[in-house]
């Protein structure tokens, strides 16, 4: 019984061996095609994120070399009190995201997809602030949200009080949010109008000869048929917002009184505020782990959205 | 055919890649190379053409590409210097410091062979290494002794030099007169008070138009700096060094005073910007528009914008020293300035040439003609010149009579206060971990400005706490 085991472990590599051959000489084109891709692929993404996860066990010091800390990273950022209210913030900036920004695109794809006339027109329309330079951006909404801006002179008009959009707590993160919604609705607008437009016309005569109006229309048949890309962006605004820090630093640099503060714009500064790269690595992986859990959710969901 | 085009394409691809990750050791190879070679001429007079002297190649500090004027300038200055020193090949860098790009700067030996920094940064640069002691070229100096020892002393530490002063400043608050006339506001005297600020602040705001009657700075780290300004006049300190240990002092009663000032500024007279979260750049930008009377900072900046950018004329702008706490007490701002630090990865005979480089107009009759040069292209240009408010030179040696000789010529410089600069005292920041107290007391700041009733000796004492165990406890004073 022994005997034949013997001489097929034996033959297994060899025939592994002249397997990877004859693998190697079928696809060596196609690897070579591929190789500069996964180079850039590991050097430019995957060797920072496993430095990332080493650095977060070092005190970095470029010049005088590293040193191994252990935990110690992770103990400064537990110990650290702002970065509760960075995450506390993150996630008051993703609800907000959510409130005040997630639906716009679905209305206005929606709107947009019923327009009998100048649809495309108003389809660049909507779409133009998102090719605005986030510099333009920023300074024409700091000038919409000044005190003698057009928005508080409205609101003056009409007999009510200034709103500090960028100077009042309150409304800092708010602002910011409206003002980013301004910008990026459009990009999800056409996602979402390419889908409705490709829902079948008979369903909606189908419906239309049910005697559907155009509320029950998109009640039925328009939000049903795009829901699991509603659920596909939805997990994407999360992963994005998440991570949101660019307006917060360029407008108000995490201000007043910290209240723009978010996760990611506190690894920034302590990373090069601070010049505290290990703590920052440490928050980085944090924060690696908490959006891997949502990406697998968001690759679970688009596999069910294929399937289905 | 297609295939090999193909083929090449991905190994050039390939090729390129690997080069621009191995870039960085072909470079430090490069740059060691002439260390032992060109050694001999640091011990010749260094006015003297190194003629046998192996090539050196520095990159310099390089103005940016809108400073046209200035560009053309260093233009002339580079053509110059290679004339003389021929071995030495010059190029540009118009990477500027940046504290939050020092780092990443060094860590790749990216930074250029000098580069600028500003007083706050001395301490800082030195103990992460990244400021070369320049001590022996510095003593090898024919004019150190001539070089405004206020200026320069911020870059001798224990004795070892680090840096060359270029120009400095002591905190100053640059009013609008014309707003204060079109209001009928009294232009107070330049011996003034904080009182007189307030008042002189009250007499010019109308929030209903969005116009302020001063603008402290609410964002960013420059927020705790300006505020610093009113500390130093209260009699406070930022730190204490004591028995090799640095403690936060800023939470005294003078900083409580000096909050307080901040408190009724905001809430009380109600005459700072209703959007107050203004950086350097805001701040000076409203005043240079109009939307603010007064704004505090080095003068230099402020008095460019508002001249060259905001249309006002010298006359309609003034520079006033801080105003003292009460009547007969100091004008204290804070000391600041800028200088040339050089890169500690260049080797010895690049470092010689990035000095000779840095001191080549200093003292010089090229300096002298350069300065007339610019004053000259600005006038045909219908611009103002802002001369610095201190030089690197010592403003009553014979250096400096030469330069004053040549401001007066032309009427399109901005000629400061006599008066005014007489009262000036000023005082330099502290010496460890200035930005971090600065971004501490940026929130303080931000709070008194958003909430009324903010305990000011709470956030104080919150404040002195954080940056006591983040900051000051891990400091070992040498």
């Amino acid at each position: 019984m022994s005997q034949p085991v013997h001489a097929s472990a034996e033959l297994a590599p060899a025939a592994r061996r002249i397997a990877a051959a004859a693998f190697v000489r079928k696809y060596f084109w196609g690897i070579l095609f591929l190789l500069p891709a996964v180079i850039v692929f590991l050097l430019f993404l995957w060797m920072p994120i496993v430095k990332g996860f080493i650095y977060s066990f070092y005190h970095v010091d470029f010049v005088k070399g590293n040193e191994f800390v252990g935990w110690d990273n992770y103990r400064a950022v537990l110990d650290n009190p702002d970065v509760g209210i960075a995450v506390k913030n993150t996630l008051y900036y993703m609800f907000l995201g959510l409130v005040i920004g997630f639906w716009v695109p679905i209305l206005f794809a929606i709107l947009i997809s019923e327009l009998r006339r100048f649809q495309g027109f108003v389809r660049v329309i909507a779409y133009l602030p998102n090719v605005l330079p986030v510099i333009v951006l920023y300074g024409l909404w700091r000038w919409f949200y000044d005190p003698v801006g057009p928005v508080n002179a409205g609101l003056t008009q009409l007999g009510q009080d200034q709103i500090l959009f960028m100077s009042d707590p309150k409304w800092s993160m708010v602002s910011i949010v409206i003002m980013e919604t301004w910008q990026q609705f459009g990009a999800g607008m056409l996602i979402y109008l390419a889908a409705i437009l490709s829902i079948p016309r008979d369903w909606y005569e189908a419906a239309e000869i049910d005697g559907a109006g155009i509320w029950q229309r998109i009640r039925h048949v328009t939000l049903p048929s795009i829901r699991g890309l509603i659920g596909l962006l939805f997990i994407l605004q999360l992963i994005a917002t998440s991570q949101g820090l660019q307006a917060q630093l360029a407008m108000l640099d995490g201000g007043p009184n910290k209240a723009t503060l978010t996760y990611a714009l506190l690894i920034v500064k302590s990373a090069f505020n601070q010049l505290n790269y290990g703590v920052a690595a440490a928050m980085g992986v944090l924060m690696f782990l908490v959006l891997g859990a949502l990406a697998v959710i968001q690759y679970r969901l688009s596999e069910r959205g294929e399937r289905a | 055919m297609r295939k090999i085009s193909a083929i090449s394409l991905c190994l050039v691809l390939l090729a390129s890649l690997l080069a621009a990750c191995g870039g960085g050791s072909n470079k430090g190879e490069q740059a060691s190379a002439p260390t032992n070679s060109s050694t001999p001429s640091s011990s010749g007079d260094a006015s003297e053409t190194p003629k046998t002297a192996e090539p050196v190649t520095i990159s310099i500090y390089y103005p940016n590409p809108d400073q046209t004027e200035l560009r053309a300038i260093e233009d002339a200055k580079i053509k110059r210097f290679e004339e003389k020193y021929p071995h030495v090949t010059i190029e540009k860098s118009d990477w500027h410091y940046n504290v939050n790009e020092i780092g990443i700067k060094m860590a790749a030996n990216e930074a250029p062979t000098f580069f600028n920094t500003w007083a706050t940064e001395a301490k800082f640069l030195v103990e992460k290494g990244w400021a070369a002691d320049i001590t022996e070229l510095w003593n090898n100096y024919e004019f150190k002794d001539q070089i405004n020892p206020i200026l320069q002393n911020q870059f001798i530490i224990d004795g070892k030099v680090y840096g060359v002063a270029q120009k400095g400043y002591v905190t100053t608050t640059v009013v609008n007169k014309k707003m204060l006339d079109e209001k009928g506001a009294a232009v107070p005297s330049y011996d003034w008070t904080w009182d007189d600020m307030v008042n002189t602040a009250k007499a010019v705001a109308d929030p209903g138009k969005g116009i302020a009657g001063i603008a402290p700075m609410g964002k960013g780290n420059e927020s705790g700096w300006n505020w610093t300004n009113f500390l130093f006049q209260a009699g406070g300190d930022i730190q204490k060094v004591e028995g090799g240990k640095v403690s936060a002092a800023f939470n005294s009663d003078a900083g409580v005073k000096a909050l307080e000032f901040y408190k009724k500024l905001r809430w009380d007279a109600n005459v700072i910007p209703q959007d107050w979260a203004l950086g350097w750049g805001d701040a000076v930008g409203a005043f240079a528009q109009g939307r603010t009377a007064m704004v505090i900072a080095g003068a230099e900046g402020p008095l460019d914008q508002a001249l060259n950018q905001g249309g006002l004329k010298p006359e309609e702008v003034l520079v006033y020293p801080m105003p003292a706490a009460e009547k007969g007490g100091k004008h204290t701002g804070v000391l600041g300035g800028d200088y040339l630090v050089i890169n500690p990865n260049a080797t010895p005979a690049e470092q010689e040439a990035a000095f000779n480089y840095i001191t080549f107009d200093y003292f010089s009759e090229d300096g002298l003609k350069s300065l007339e040069d610019n004053i000259k292209k600005f006038k045909d240009e219908g611009k103002f010149y802002v001369p610095p408010h201190m030089d690197y030179f010592n403003a009553d040696s014979d250096y400096g009579k030469k330069v004053q000789d040549i401001l007066a010529k032309y009427d399109n410089v901005y000629r400061y206060n006599a008066e005014s600069n007489a009262l000036l005292d000023g005082k330099p920041e502290a010496q460890y971990n200035t930005q971090d107290y600065y971004g501490a007391m940026t929130n303080v700041i931000q709070e008194i400005f958003s909430k009324k009733d903010t305990d000011v000796k709470a956030k104080l004492d919150a404040a002195a706490k954080t940056v006591q165990e983040q900051f000051f406890n891990a400091i070992k004073v040498q």
